[in-house]
């Protein structure tokens, strides 16, 4: 059944013919050739200006950088888990306000929707570092980062959330009304649950944010991967290679989340309707 | 079905019962001063042009649709407007669509189970021992474990069929179930109703089926331009029809 279903690119594209497909050869080669160049210049500069000089690197060797390295990693990890915990709560009643039908819930819901996406996250974060201490309220730099960078992703996730509701179709709400399944049943336990699939790649796009969003715990001083790295960097004056290296641990977190979207998505391709057939 | 008629009423109070009930849909008038009503037992077939209201006839009856005036009575009782006692009188009223409308994350049983729990409140065992009885009682009990996407539409219909059921529904409403499948699925569809209805379910069905409404009807309803035109037996309606427009709509399905 999943095999029946046409993908994406299925249905943009027309499978190329013989010409076609000598161009995207000829494209390949000269985009590999592009981007092989590319990185020898770049290897090249680094080895000019010393860069790749073992004194850069023998950071690396030692454990304990790999240790701090992890902390910091783990700090990364736990900021990102509980702020997009945090945020998807607050998207989901944004989102329930939002479509509950009633006015006022609806205005303030948008207002707050609207704020939250248009500001930049590190407004957020100079508000909860800089003014929230002001009032006296003293938080842990660990919801200095947490607070704000959940605050920055609530408005995206409820509208993504809403989005998921409104291509539920029609029929699902009225079958389950017709049960007599009262409303909040038949949000919570028909219409919601089809919603979240339909969006978990937009909802792991935004998770994939907040984990980039986390690196501003620099501002705030939180031991994450990013401020370890800045602490690295001032001892050992490696500035590339620990860079270099943080970047792809990055990367890996957040191929990690992606390949998880993909198993997951892959999983609930079970409940699609296959293509051409109606219902 | 089962004769669960606890209620102590007079045998002669309809199941379902519309009085001079209106609706607009903007300055559409889509059912105009409609009275009707379906006895215990019934099979009331509504037949008539698209866009003539049938489905919404049949939707405002579980409220799906509201009315702007007149009354709906099930049983005797007011359908109430919002809340608790809206939901406790739609359980007592299946409705099949025309799309079939399957819970498209749930399983089979796990469509039929839902109402039972969630609004009988009854165990999860006891929903599941009985959801296979309706399952198989409707031919799809071997299904049980696939999900609505992995069905045929016949199949998905009579799964319908089955939710519809758990529920002990005093009256099923059918709005066109079979007008969304191929002509090779529509027999077991019909056939499963046609089951139904000698075992005394109460039936309000919209059709285009008219063989299936000459066999099964207790009563034939043509409806036009949001009013009841005709109402009559099937022998007299499809031989014998008073007006002009329904007439006019028997020769134009007969003419292909
Ligand atoms: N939600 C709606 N909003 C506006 N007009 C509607 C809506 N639903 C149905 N209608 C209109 O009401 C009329 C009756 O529709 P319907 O009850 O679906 O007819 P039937 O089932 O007999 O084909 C049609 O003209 C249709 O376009
Ligand atoms: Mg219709």
């Amino acid at each position: 059944m999943s095999d029946k279903r046409t993908s994406v690119k299925d249905a943009l594209f027309e499978p190329p013919g013989p010409k076609t497909r000598r161009v995207i050869r000829i494209a390949t080669v000269v985009s590999l050739a592009a981007i092989a160049a590319l990185l020898w210049v770049v290897l090249r500069r680094f080895y000019e200006t010393g860069q790749l000089d073992a004194r850069y690197w023998s950071v690396f060797t030692r454990w304990t950088t790999w240790r701090f390295l992890g902390k910091g990693l783990l700090g990364t990890l736990e900021a990102a888990a509980v702020a997009g915990v945090v945020a998807f709560t607050a998207g989901f009643l944004l989102m329930v306000m939002r479509i509950s039908g009633n006015r006022i819930l609806g205005y303030i819901s948008t207002a707050l929707i609207e704020f939250t996406r248009g500001v930049p996250t590190l407004l957020f974060i100079y508000f909860f570092f800089l003014v929230v201490p002001k009032f006296g309220i003293k938080l842990p730099a660990f919801w200095k980062v947490c607070l704000p960078v959940s605050i920055s992703a609530c408005g995206v996730v409820a509208e993504v959330l809403r989005s998921g509701v409104n291509a539920v179709p029609k029929g699902q709400k009225e079958a389950a009304q017709s049960l007599g399944m009262l409303p909040h049943s038949v949000f919570l336990k028909v219409v919601f649950p089809q919603a979240f699939r339909f969006v978990i790649p937009a909802l792991i796009s935004e998770l994939v944010i907040v984990v980039k969003d986390t690196t501003f715990a620099y501002v705030v001083n939180f031991p994450d991967l990013m401020q370890n790295a800045k602490v690295l960097i001032s001892n050992y004056d490696a500035l590339l290679s620990v860079y270099l290296v943080v970047a792809l641990i990055y990367i890996a977190i957040n191929w990690l989340i992606n390949r998880a979207s993909v198993a997951a998505a892959g999983r609930t391709n079970r409940y699609a309707v296959p293509a051409g057939k109606k219902q | 079905m089962s004769d669960t008629m606890h209620e102590t009423m007079n045998d002669r109070t309809p199941v379902i019962e519309l009085k001079h009930v209106d609706k607009h849909f903007g300055s559409l008038h889509v059912l105009k001063d409609i009275n009707l009503s379906v006895q215990k037992g019934e099979v009331v077939v509504i037949i008539g042009p698209s866009g003539s209201g049938k489905s919404t006839l049949c939707r405002t009856i579980n409220r799906l649709e509201t009315i702007d005036s007149g009354e709906i009575l099930i049983e005797g009782t007011k359908m109430p407007q919002e809340g608790k006692e809206l939901a406790r009188l739609r359980a007592q009223i299946g409705m099949v669509f025309q799309s079939f409308n399957l819970f498209a994350h749930k399983t089979i049983i796990d469509n039929v189970i839902l109402g039972p729990m969630d609004v009988l409140k009854k165990s999860k065992k006891e929903a599941k021992e009985e959801a296979m009885q309706l399952l198989s009682r409707v031919g799809v009990d071997s299904q049980a474990n696939k999900v609505p996407a992995q069905l045929s539409g016949g199949q998905q219909q009579r799964v319908a069929i089955a939710r519809a059921l758990a529920m002990h529904p005093k009256a099923i409403l059918f709005d066109e179930p079979t007008s969304a499948l191929d002509p090779e699925m529509i027999g077991e569809v019909l056939d499963v109703m046609t089951k139904l209805a000698r075992e005394g379910m109460t039936m309000l069905v919209v059709t285009h089926e008219m063989n299936f409404a000459r066999r099964v009807a207790s009563r034939v309803i043509f409806m036009d331009g949001g009013s009841i035109v005709e109402e009559n037996t099937p022998e007299e309606f499809f031989n014998h029809p008073k007006s002009q427009r329904a007439q006019d709509f028997l020769n134009s399905i007969q003419a292909h």
